[in-house]
C-alpha cells in the first residue's frame, strides 16, 4: 500500500492530471443519467401534478406526450356515470411548434376548463386564462424570450396574450403552456373535442376496479396515472437511451486508457524496483496488488471528484439554462463509483502484465 | 525538430496508443453526438423528401409536421386546385400514435391515404401494396420483421386491427416511423370526415413552388403553404433549435476530456524524456526550440486522435443502423471543421504543461542525478 502510494505520488503533476481525466469521465457519465434522470422527471411534470389517478385516453392511446387522442363524443357523459366516479376533469392536449424569435419551441399545449381544473398547478405570476384569447406561458420559457406579462405571441396563427406565468412547466425539449379549452377547440379546429379526462375516484374504491369500469367505455382505454406517466418515460427513453449508453461507454474508455496509462507509465519506470523485489523474493500477486491499489487510488480519488464535478457542473447548467434539470439519484452515484472501480481493474491489467513478465536476472544485467 | 517530436511519441507504443486512443474517443464524444444529429434531421424529414410532393398545405400558422397538428376544410382541396399552376392536390389525413405490432408498440406517423393519392404514399414498397384500402394497413418492413410479422398479419392502430397490405421500406427512424392506412379508416376513427390535415400538391411542369406556393396563400384563406424543401428545412431547424444547448454542453466536456488526455500523455512523454531534454539544453539547444519539441508532440497526438475519431465515427455510423437501432449518425463537414479546430487548441493548450516542465529544467541537476 505504501510503496503504490509513493510510487503513484512521486510525479504529482501526472497523479492531478490522471485524476482530472477520470474525474471528467465519472463527470460526464453522471450528468448524462442525471440529464435523462431530470428529463424523465419534466416529462411527467404534468400528471404529477393534474388532478385524478385514472387517465381515460382515446382507444389505442397509452401516451399522454408523443400520441394525440381523441374521445368520442359523449365519453365524458358515460364516464360520469361510471359507478365509483368522483370527478371528471376533461382536457385538450396536443403538441405544437411555437416560433418564438426566430428559433422553433416545441410546447405541449393544455386546453383546460380552470373552473374544474387540469391547468397549472403553481402560478409564479399572473393570473388564469379568463377569455378564449388569454394564455398561461412557461415562465422559464418566458425568461428565455424575455416574455412578460401582457406581452402577445402567435400560437398556430392565431394570436394569444400571455395572463399568467407558470413554474414547474418546464423542460429543454418541450414546455407547458395552458389555454381555456374552448379556445383549444378552435385552435385545433375540433369543436367539443376532449383528448383525455383526468378521473378521481370515490372513496372506497380501487383505483385498479376503477380502471377496468373505464376500460369498458366504448372507444376508450383507460390507465392509472403513473402507468401512462412510465410509458411516456419508455417512449422517450427509446429516443435518448441508444445515444446516451454510447457516450456513457465512450466516458468509461476513456478514463480507463487514462487511468491504464499513468499506472502504465509508473510501472515501466519503476520497472527495476520491480524486479528487485522480485528477485528478493516477493510474489506475483504482492506485485499485482500494489498495481492495482494505484489504479484504485487514482479512480476512487477521481470518481469521488467527479462526483463533486458533477454535481458543481449541474448547478452551474441549471442556473445558465433553466430549462434543463439534472436530477442524480443515489443509485446513479453508487454506479458511478462502481463504474469508477471497473476502470481500476481493467487499467490495471496492462502493467501488472508488465510486471508478470518481469525476469529479475534480466534487471541486474541491465 | 519535428524528427525528435515523432520519435518521442512513437518510442513507447502502449503509451502512444493510450494517447490517440484516449483523444480519439473524447472527440469521438463530439462528432458522434454532432453525427446522431444530424442523422436525426435526415431522419424526420423523411417523409417530406420522399412525399413526391412539390409543396405542403397546411392550418394556416402551422409550419411543421413533426409534433404538430393541422385541420383543413375539406373544401380546401377545391380551392387550391383551382390555383392557376397546380397540378394535382392529395390530401392526406395524420396524426403521430402508438402502432402495435406483435407485442411491440411503436411511435409512427400515421397517414390517412385516399385511394386515388398521386404522391404521399410510401415512396418504396418491398412487398405488397403501396396505398391501402379499406381494413388495410401498409407499415415498415423493418418494423414488421422485429415483431416477425408478416402481409397478412394483424396490426393495431388506434385500438383497430388492420391487416398488413403492404411493407415499406426506408420509413423508420429513431423518432418513429410511418404507416400507411386508408383516409376512410383514419376519418372514421378520428370521428370527423369533414376535414384533412395537409394537403400535398404537385405544380405544372416549369412552375417554381415557392411561386406557386405564394399563389395558393394569396387565393385560399386560413391556410399556409410551403414548397417542399422550405418545409423541410422548417422541421430540420426543430431539430437543430431543440439541440444546440445539448450539443453545446457535450462538446465542452468532450474538449475538456481531449484536453485532459493530451495533456497527460505529452507530459508523460516529456516526463520520461526529462534527462534527454537536459542533454539538449546542456548542449545549447535553446527553449524555444524543444517548445516547438512538446508542441509538434501533441499536434501529433491531436491529428492522430482526430483522425482515429473520425475512422470511429464514420464506422459507428455503419455498425449502429445494423444493429436495429434506427439510429442513423451522418459526419457533416460543419462538424468535422470544428473538431479539426478544436483539437488544434487541445494541442496548443495541452502542450502548456510539459513547456513548464521543460523550461524548468536545469541541465546541471540532469548530470548530477545520472541518466535514468
Amino acid at each position: 500500500m505504501n510503496l503504490a502510494r509513493r510510487n503513484l505520488f512521486q510525479d504529482k503533476t501526472r497523479l492531478a492530471l490522471s485524476v482530472g481525466g477520470v474525474a471528467l469521465a465519472v463527470m460526464l457519465i453522471l450528468l448524462l443519467n442525471g440529464f435523462l434522470s431530470g428529463m424523465y422527471q419534466q416529462f411527467s411534470a404534468y400528471l404529477d401534478h393534474a388532478p385524478g389517478s385514472v387517465v381515460v385516453a382515446q382507444e389505442g392511446v397509452s401516451n399522454l406526450l408523443g400520441a394525440t387522442s381523441l374521445l368520442a363524443a359523449g365519453t365524458a357523459d358515460s364516464a360520469r356515470k361510471v359507478k365509483g366516479v368522483s370527478e371528471i376533469v376533461p382536457i385538450l392536449s396536443q403538441f405544437i411548434i411555437l416560433d418564438l424569435h426566430g428559433k422553433k419551441q416545441p410546447a405541449y399545449l393544455v386546453g383546460y376548463d380552470p373552473a374544474i381544473g387540469g391547468g397549472p398547478w403553481r402560478l409564479a405570476e399572473g393570473r388564469e386564462p379568463k377569455a378564449d384569447e388569454e394564455v398561461v406561458f412557461d415562465s422559464v420559457l418566458a425568461r428565455r424570450h424575455g416574455m412578460t406579462l401582457g406581452d402577445r405571441f402567435d400560437i398556430m396563427g392565431r394570436e394569444f396574450t400571455v395572463v399568467g406565468l407558470s413554474a414547474g412547466t418546464t423542460s429543454w425539449m418541450t414546455s407547458f403552456l395552458f389555454i381555456r379549452k374552448t379556445a383549444a377547440e378552435s385552435l385545433l379546429r375540433a369543436p367539443g373535442a376532449t383528448s383525455f379526462l383526468l378521473v378521481s375516484p370515490s372513496d372506497g374504491i380501487a383505483l385498479e376496479e376503477l380502471r377496468s369500469r373505464l376500460d369498458d367505455l366504448p372507444g376508450s382505454e383507460a390507465l392509472l396515472k403513473h402507468e401512462m406517466i412510465t410509458n411516456d418515460q419508455k417512449l422517450f427513453a427509446r429516443y435518448f437511451s441508444a445515444p446516451i449508453r454510447l457516450m456513457v461507454g465512450i466516458a468509461f474508455l476513456v478514463g480507463t486508457l487514462v487511468v491504464g496509462l499513468v499506472i502504465y507509465t509508473a510501472t515501466v519506470e519503476r520497472q527495476r524496483e520491480y524486479g528487485v523485489l522480485k528477485a528478493i523474493g516477493a510474489r506475483n500477486g504482492v506485485l499485482y496488488r500494489v498495481v492495482t491499489t494505484q489504479a484504485l487510488i487514482v479512480t476512487s480519488t477521481g470518481s469521488i471528484a467527479g462526483v463533486g464535478l458533477a454535481l458543481s457542473a449541474a448547478r452551474l447548467i441549471m442556473t445558465l439554462r433553466p430549462q434543463f434539470l439534472v436530477a442524480f439519484e443515489p443509485t446513479a452515484v453508487a454506479w458511478a463509483l462502481a463504474i469508477g472501480l471497473a476502470m481500476a481493474l481493467l487499467a490495471a491489467f496492462f502493467p501488472a502484465r508488465v510486471i508478470a513478465g518481469l525476469v529479475p536476472a534480466d534487471v541486474f544485467r541491465r | 525538430m519535428l524528427r525528435l517530436a515523432y520519435r518521442n511519441l512513437f518510442q513507447n507504443k502502449v503509451r502512444l496508443v493510450i494517447s490517440a486512443g484516449g483523444v480519439a474517443l473524447a472527440l469521438l464524444l463530439i462528432l458522434s453526438l454532432d453525427a446522431i444529429f444530424v442523422g436525426v434531421e435526415r431522419q424526420v424529414t423523411a417523409y417530406i423528401d420522399h412525399s413526391g410532393a412539390d409543396i405542403f398545405v397546411s392550418q394556416s400558422g402551422v409550419r411543421n409536421m413533426h409534433m404538430a397538428s393541422s385541420s383543413l376544410s375539406a373544401s380546401a382541396v377545391d380551392e387550391v386546385k383551382a390555383v392557376p399552376g397546380v397540378e394535382s392536390v392529395t390530401p392526406i389525413l395524420y396524426l403521430t400514435n402508438m402502432i402495435v405490432v406483435g407485442q411491440e408498440r411503436n411511435l409512427a406517423y400515421v397517414i390517412g391515404l385516399p385511394p386515388e393519392a398521386v404522391v404521399g404514399g410510401p415512396w418504396r414498397v418491398a412487398r405488397g401494396v403501396s396505398i391501402p384500402a379499406a381494413g388495410e394497413a401498409v407499415i415498415d418492413r423493418g418494423i414488421a420483421e422485429k415483431s416477425g410479422m408478416e402481409i397478412g398479419d394483424k396490426v393495431k392502430i388506434l385500438g383497430q386491427e388492420f391487416k398488413i397490405a403492404g411493407l415499406s421500406e426506408g420509413t423508420a427512424s429513431l423518432v418513429n416511423s410511418v404507416a400507411f392506412i386508408s383516409m376512410e379508416d383514419f376519418a372514421r376513427m378520428r370521428g370527423n370526415a369533414q376535414a384533412v390535415s395537409f394537403l400535398l400538391v404537385k405544380v405544372r411542369p416549369g412552375e417554381s413552388p415557392e411561386t406557386i406556393a405564394a399563389r395558393i396563400e394569396a387565393k385560399v384563406e386560413g391556410v399556409t403553404a410551403q414548397s417542399r424543401l422550405v418545409f423541410s428545412e422548417q422541421e430540420r431547424k426543430v431539430i437543430k433549435d431543440m439541440s444546440t444547448d445539448v450539443v453545446a454542453i457535450m462538446n465542452l466536456v468532450g474538449f475538456l476530456i481531449g484536453l485532459a488526455v493530451i495533456a497527460l500523455t505529452v507530459y508523460t512523454a516529456t516526463f520520461a524524456r526529462r534527462a534527454e531534454y537536459g542533454v539538449l539544453k546542456a548542449l545549447g539547444a535553446r527553449n524555444g526550440r524543444l517548445y516547438r519539441v512538446v508542441l509538434a508532440q501533441a499536434l501529433y497526438s491531436a491529428a492522430l486522435g482526430f483522425a482515429l475519431g473520425l475512422a470511429f465515427t464514420l464506422l459507428l455510423s455503419v455498425i449502429v443502423p445494423r444493429l436495429g437501432l434506427n439510429l442513423a449518425l451522418q459526419v457533416s463537414g460543419a462538424s468535422l471543421l470544428k473538431v479539426g479546430s478544436l483539437s488544434l487548441v487541445i494541442a496548443g493548450l495541452s502542450a502548456i504543461l510539459p513547456i513548464k516542465q521543460v523550461a524548468g529544467l536545469d541541465p546541471a541537476v540532469v548530470f548530477q542525478r545520472g541518466v535514468k
